[in-house]
């Protein structure tokens, strides 16, 4: 069991002053809000990347687009091929192609090579779309990134759209509004007739482990058409495609609600919020896409699907519960939604959240997550490792949930992981994914080694 | 800047000059954070955009699976206009606040440098603001764009000199400066045993074996706790003797030299201690050093590694070695491979690197010269797409570096020997040992397994393909109709001719469209349409117009079902599990089930009750559509008699073609597709297991040429009769993904009005299950190619066996319902069978148990003897490519054919045939009477009727036993 042996740490807990206002403890009221939104503190070791990591996330699972990183090379190799979004056809956006920017490049300015770069891809792959992402310097250094790519379109007759995402012009979540924006380029604005409309994009699952196939295959069955995801599998021509849905569905909010209310804006699509991360919250998206469209037959139909589903993992559940029951959880992830999903999913095996935090999280999710958690659990945004480990620590967390830079710390203190990042190899969403993410904690949380160690 | 390619995978023109793809190197900042990590209570504080830090954490966690706590001055818009002296002061005050830490690397990036940030004078503030702070600052300019990580590594190291207030004179006698490029802890962890053998007291920067590689403890300490002391730093300018393990160290950043001009400290600079001549230069250099003899201990692990590397040594002189990463990882592993005779036909560092090409050049010229290998190419600056390109180019056979190899493995099946940094795909990346005896023998131990795995998995197929087909071709060439060999040579002499003429001349040859075919069709069925009978090409247009497949543009409206009336099949395709499916014409996965004609006709029926716009019938298999003809002839018949305005088609491998031909245009059938995947019978042979024509069984070069020859025949008696082809390519990655177009070529030539060219899907358990499919910009490139030749169908949607409705759905379980049945399960072999089914292991590569066959045999060359009649069965072994004969055991005749029969003593007879066969898994004969074969069948034993020789013969059934073969040709057989 974890924790058998007490870990302890070497250094006082400290919490830095300007981050206290990001930390509260539950208390099963609404008080004042958690500081959030809010830049990284210096020195404070925060666990979010850039603006540009946040706009590549997003896009990047446009499969048949050209990626450009216009900048010097750290980028590139930093975040080629990170991240588990799966293909149904081209691969091209598994490579990463950079400008690798060179002293000489910042001295002498970087357009010219840009402007070469494009026009080799163009004739090198005939790509649909070429997206520059300019990094740090590039803007710094007085490229006109926006003006070489519109030579570059009017030159080559494809879009060519410029990324401007320095990293430090904000945090990741700057870079999801950029990919958004840069979306919406592709996507144009032009509405299509509300009366022909049909079926859904779902907003947010970038198809990580084949996530998105999976809900996709879900609705199928239900006889919901999804027209495109935004972003998962994802190729220019089906994204044109977007403005003839019915309805957004949006799965990560944290990073495509503002593209979703700009949809809604310009193309008159409304949106809903919606999570595949546990048995509840699965169920009642399913019902909840069904509701908004409208026909009783589908609703009907998602109803006796998901009483069929539920009813087929009520023995994982049963299975499982026992012996995970009464442990205690605590949550690191991106972005609110997620965190919300877990904690209820954690509950489902009845286990209890003692630690919850964000890296982007915006209010609305906090006060969710406050009247969600059981009083005295510790809510906080933008954490730190210092801060990680003494609330695991004090709190007794028996598993984390978080990404690959949390797993180490949580190991060192003798706390079991669940990976829920970006590169997972097995599908955690849907009715599927709830076996597996009880497979998941009980195999680190119920490994043998804790009994050794 | 080096030659710049993209990767192959990705296209196959063009140069992308000023695009780096996929890069293999780093960033400064990632070799100055990991470096601090070496000196004990050192954390990092990265002056930029938060995202460096983030990044570089993520890349080092993975790897060293350790917490790996770097911080940033999170600089903001406002820090990158005003500057960002205010960012970087409070980072260190909280840096200070949470860690507490005995020094702090400041480290810039690509933003603080280009903005032109002050860091000297920001420091020089920040202590005029806390005087009393003992904390050291180590400040390094590392911006992403001025180097790689291994420059960051040493200009860490140099700074840490010359920030660090010296004392020399706290140095102990004869103490030994250990200066480490980039290596792994488990490295230094030897490294400072190495030198504490020699008794030695040595400081080693940077350490970083604790903290990059921690044991487990009951305490955690945020600050890395291991490492080397500054206290000990202070004295290295007191030592005796600085080595510097590093070849190619960047101008200034030489910490030796830095210790010697200023302190006097002798510096001697050596290659990493990797491999026999660098081992012992550092071991020469330690005993002199220590003026002590070489501890016994490392005297027996130099043996022991002497003797490993006369062990492997015939293995690794097949080794053509693709060397990628850091300049002195580069150099470390090529001399390493060198004088193991391992020839680095690739060696590619990352970054740019004075000196590396020409020290690099001279060490491969030495192993290339000995075996005599030409070509092979050192470069600098190089990317994965560089590395892709030449390791195929060359034929490179195992990749030394990081595990951003892995996707050129994945996607080129070379071998990864995963060391250096990052391994993100494998654990132990921390502990990875090459330096030292012991390391270099581990590393070449890994090196040799390598190569040996790969030939172990390839050397029989290679053998095979290379030899054993050319002693058959003989046998094919007495076989073959001559007529066929006329064809074949026909149309190849007719090919070179079109690829020596202008490109246009492809172009002129196309032949007209479908609709507009001049020929006249000999006999249309009852009830067509009079004005057509008049004019058979008006129905082909009709026909053709309301095709979903050869006309795509009705793909959308009108819809096809294909009538799974044709299990067995005439060849073995190597992209084909035979479970009643068929890769090519059906998606994997398997036909729901095998229909009789009058079966096929009532489905039929439904279809068109149920789908709209139902107006084409096609048998597609599962098998081959003409290999039982009179099943799908019959199935026609039916539908034809029922609605004579359907369009018929059918697909087939051709192999009968010629024999069916006219039987099928007088049938109505309107479009016949073919497929055919090469036009070289060489190439087919490698894409057939066998063709099997009249009791024949054709492998390898000579299926190639049987089946090309019939096709090549067939495909034009079809045109002449006016019937639309449609010529199928599956291309398939490595083997025909050259000469799809010759196909295209020829079958233009031979009047074909379509050619479709199809993705591999790669079917587990097949042949090429393992290959990797092409990709879609490659079919693409391909398609476009083709064009030149034959319009193209690029609406293929690759269907099932049983499709129903139109291209882009499948109605099948639809029609199943209203037949009253859910989708059946798959029909599998027949249980007899089943039980003889090899069973495997993964289902990646199948390795077959010996299976024991007897043969009826007189001759003992070809089976050639009745069942009943044998006076004897030779019985032979075989794994499925290696036949061995066992023994040869008598049997008393149970039918000598004249004799009176009395019922008893036959039944005895034949009791005994079978005990002499009871351990086989199937018994050859020429012919096996109904009741004999239903009792072998009844022992498991399956009862196979051939002529063919014994040893293909032997193959053949033991490939279609182990392939999970049905029972279906084993059933006729027996009944013929």
């Amino acid at each position: 069991m974890p924790g058998t042996t007490k870990v302890r740490s070497s250094r006082e807990a400290v919490v830095l002053d300007e981050r206290k206002a990001s930390i509260l403890e539950a208390d099963g009221c609404a008080g004042p809000g958690i500081a959030c939104e809010q830049a990284s503190a210096a020195g404070a070791v925060s666990q979010r990347a850039c603006v540009f990591c946040g706009a590549r996330v997003v896009l990047n699972p446009i499969t048949d687009a050209f990626h450009i990183i216009h900048g010097p090379i750290g980028c590139s190799s930093y975040t080629w091929d990170i991240r588990g979004s799966l293909t149904s056809g081209q691969d091209l956006y598994r490579h990463s192609f950079s400008t690798d920017l060179s002293e000489t490049d910042v001295i002498f300015g970087g357009e010219k090579k840009l402007a070469r770069a494009i026009d080799q891809t163009v004739e090198a792959h005939a790509p649909n779309v070429v997206f520059v992402y300019a990094t740090c310097i590039a803007g710094v250094i007085g490229d006109d990134v926006g003006a070489v790519c519109k030579a570059a379109e009017e030159r080559h007759g494809i879009r060519v759209i410029p990324v401007q995402a320095p990293g430090f012009s904000g945090h990741k979540a700057q870079g999801y509004r950029l990919a958004g924006d840069a979306i919406m380029k592709l996507i144009g604005t032009t509405p299509f007739p509300r009366d022909k409309a049909r079926g859904i994009n779902i907003l947010g699952d970038f198809n990580l482990a084949g996530e998105m196939w999976i809900v996709k295959n879900y609705l199928a069955g239900l006889g919901i058409d999804v027209i495109t995801g935004i972003t998962g599998d994802s190729c220019c021509d089906e994204l044109a495609c977007a403005p003839q849905a019915k309805l957004n569905v949006v799965q990560c909010a944290g990073s495509m609600t503002a593209l979703a209310k700009r949809m809604e804006r310009d193309l008159g699509i409304p949106y809903i919020k919606v999570s595949f991360y546990g048995i509840e919250d699965t169920v009642s998206s399913l019902m909840r896409i069904a509701e908004a469209l409208g026909e009783p037959e589908t609703v009907e139909r998602t109803r006796v699907f998901c009483e069929e589903q539920t009813r087929l993992l009520d023995p994982v559940v049963a299975r499982y519960r026992p012996r995970l029951e009464g442990r205690r959880a605590a949550i690191y992830v991106g972005g609110g939604f997620k965190a919300i999903s877990l904690i209820r999913q954690f509950r489902e095996f009845g286990m209890d959240a003692v630690m919850v935090g964000t890296q982007t999280g915006r209010p609305e999710d906090y006060e969710v997550i406050r009247s969600l958690v059981s009083p005295g659990c510790v809510v906080l945004d933008d954490a730190n490792p210092s801060e990680l480990e003494k609330f695991m620590l004090e709190r007794g967390a028996d598993i984390l949930v978080g990404g690959v830079k949390e797993r180490p710390l949580a190991y060192k203190l003798g706390v079991a992981f669940c990976d829920h990042n970006h590169e997972r190899k097995h599908p955690l969403a849907g009715f599927v994914g709830v076996r597996n993410f009880a497979e998941e904690i009980n195999s680190s949380m119920n490994s043998p080694v804790w009994t050794y160690v | 800047m080096a030659r710049r390619n993209e990767p192959p995978q990705v296209k196959e023109r063009g140069a992308l000059v000023d695009l780096n793809v996929n890069p293999c190197k780093m960033c400064m900042p990632m070799g100055s954070s990991t470096a601090a990590f070496g000196v004990q209570g050192c954390v990092t504080i990265l002056h930029g955009s938060q995202g460096c830090a983030t990044y570089i954490r993520r890349h080092m966690a993975t790897h060293y699976n350790e917490p790996v706590d770097i911080a940033s001055s999170a600089l903001t818009e406002q820090g990158t206009v005003y500057g960002g002296e205010g960012n970087l002061h409070k980072g260190i005050d909280n840096l200070i606040r949470l860690y507490d830490p005995a020094a702090i690397c400041v480290s810039t990036t690509c933003l603080a440098e280009t903005i032109g940030e002050d860091v000297a004078g920001m420091l020089g503030r920040w202590r005029e603001k806390h005087p009393d702070s003992k904390v050291t600052f180590v400040p390094v300019a590392s911006p992403g764009y001025g180097g790689s990580q291994f420059d960051g590594h040493f200009r860490f190291l140099r700074a840490l000199m010359e920030s660090v207030e010296m004392r020399p004179q706290d140095a102990p006698p004869r103490q030994l400066n250990l200066v480490c490029g980039p290596m792994s802890p488990a490295d230094m962890r030897f490294l400072k045993r190495l030198v504490a053998s020699f008794g030695i007291e040595a400081v080693v920067v940077p350490d970083l074996s604790e903290n990059l590689d921690r044991a487990r403890l009951p305490v955690y300490d945020r600050t890395p706790a291991g490492g080397t002391p500054l206290a000990r730093i202070a004295t290295m300018a007191g030592s005796a003797l600085t080595i510097e393990l590093a070849t190619f160290v960047p101008d200034g950043c030489s910490p030796g030299a830095y210790l010697h001009d200023r302190f006097g400290v002798p510096c001697t600079r050596l290659n990493l201690p990797v491999g026999l001549r660098d081992i012992d230069a550092l071991v020469d250099e330690l005993t002199a050093f220590a003026g002590v003899r070489m501890p016994a201990a490392l005297a027996e692990e130099r043996g022991r590694y002497l003797d490993a590397m006369i062990d492997s040594h015939k293995y690794n002189a097949e080794g053509r070695a693709v060397v990628f990463g850091e300049p002195d990882f580069c150099y470390a592993a090529v001399r390493l491979c060198v004088e193991n005779g391992v020839v680095p036909v690739v060696t590619a560092a990352g970054s740019r690197c004075p000196g590396f090409e020409e020290e690099l050049r001279r060490e491969v010229r030495e192993a290339a010269d000995r075996f005599l290998v030409d070509r092979w190419e050192v470069l600098e600056d190089a990317d994965f797409g560089d590395i892709e390109r030449l390791a195929v180019e060359l034929r490179a056979n195992v990749m030394i570096g990081s595990s951003d190899g892995r996707r050129i493995e994945d996607a080129r099946g070379i071998p990864l020997v995963r060391c250096a940094f990052p391994i993100h795909d494998h654990v132990g990346g921390q502990r990875v040992r090459t330096l030292g005896y012991e390391g270099s023998l581990t590393l070449l131990d890994r090196i040799t397994n390598a190569l040996l795995q790969r030939k172990e998995e390839g050397f029989r197929a290679a053998i095979r393909d290379e030899f054993y087909d050319n002693t058959l071709l003989s046998q094919a060439h007495r076989h073959r109709e001559s007529a066929s060999h006329e064809l074949l040579a026909e149309a190849n002499a007719a090919l070179a001719e079109d690829r020596a003429t202008a490109p246009g001349a492809a172009q002129a040859a196309r032949p007209a469209a479908p609709g507009a075919a001049q020929s006249s069709l000999p006999v249309i069925l009852s009830g067509a349409r009079s004005a057509e009978s008049k004019d058979p090409a008006l129905a082909l247009a009709r026909k053709t117009a309301q095709h979903p497949c050869f006309n795509g543009g009705c793909a959308s409206e009108n819809a096809r079902i294909h009538l799974a009336v044709a299990p067995a099949c005439n060849i073995s395709c190597n992209y084909c599990v035979r479970k009643f499916d068929c890769a090519n014409e059906s998606r994997p996965g398997v036909a729901s089930a095998v229909l009789s004609p009058n079966e096929a006709f009532e489905r039929y029926r439904l279809a068109k009750e149920r789908v709209p716009n139902l107006t084409t019938v096609g048998v597609a298999g599962p098998g081959d559509a003409l290999a039982d003809w009179e099943r799908t002839r019959a199935t026609l018949e039916l539908v034809a008699q029922d609605d004579p305005d359907m369009t018929f088609c059918l697909s087939t491998n051709g192999l009968l073609l010629p024999r069916f031909a006219d039987d099928i245009a007088r049938l109505g059938v309107t479009h016949v597709t073919v497929t055919m995947n090469a036009v070289d019978p060489a190439v087919a042979g490698r894409i057939y297991r066998f063709a099997r024509l009249d009791g024949v069984t054709y492998t390898g070069e000579a299926a190639g040429a049987v089946l090309l020859a019939n096709q090549i025949a067939g495909i034009k008696r079809l045109v002449e009769l006016g019937v639309a082809v449609k010529v199928n390519t599956v291309l398939v990655a490595g083997v025909n993904d050259g000469c799809v177009e010759d196909v295209g070529a020829l079958c233009a030539k031979l009047g074909a009005a379509y050619h479709n060219v199809m993705q591999h899907i790669p079917v587990a358990g097949s042949v090429f299950g393992d290959l990797p499919q092409v990709s879609r910009t490659r079919l693409d490139e391909v398609r476009k190619r083709c064009e030149a030749h034959l319009p193209q169908m690029y609406h293929c949607r690759q269907c099932r066996a049983d499709a129903v409705g139109k291209l882009s759905e499948d109605l099948v379980r639809a029609v199943e319902e209203a037949e009253g049945r859910r989708a059946a399960e798959p029909v599998l072999a027949d249980p007899v069978v089943a039980t003889l089914v090899v069973p495997r292991a993964d289902g990646a590569r199948t390795r077959h148990a010996p299976l024991r066959i007897a043969v009826a045999s007189r001759s003992g060359s070809v089976v050639d003897a009745h069942f009943g009649q044998a006076a004897s069965f030779m019985v032979y072994e075989t794994d499925g490519t290696v036949v061995r004969y066992v023994e040869t055991r008598e049997t008393e005749r149970y039918c000598t054919g004249q004799e009176a029969c009395d019922p008893r003593a036959k039944a005895d007879r034949l009791e005994r045939s079978l005990a002499a066969v009871r351990d086989c898994a199937a018994v050859l004969a020429l012919r096996i009477g109904q009741a004999p074969a239903d009792r072998l069948r009844a022992c498991g034993i399956a009862p196979v009727c051939t002529c063919d020789a014994v040893r293909p013969a032997v193959l053949a059934a033991a490939a279609e036993l182990s392939a999970g073969m049905t029972t279906i040709e084993f059933k006729e057989a027996a009944s013929l």
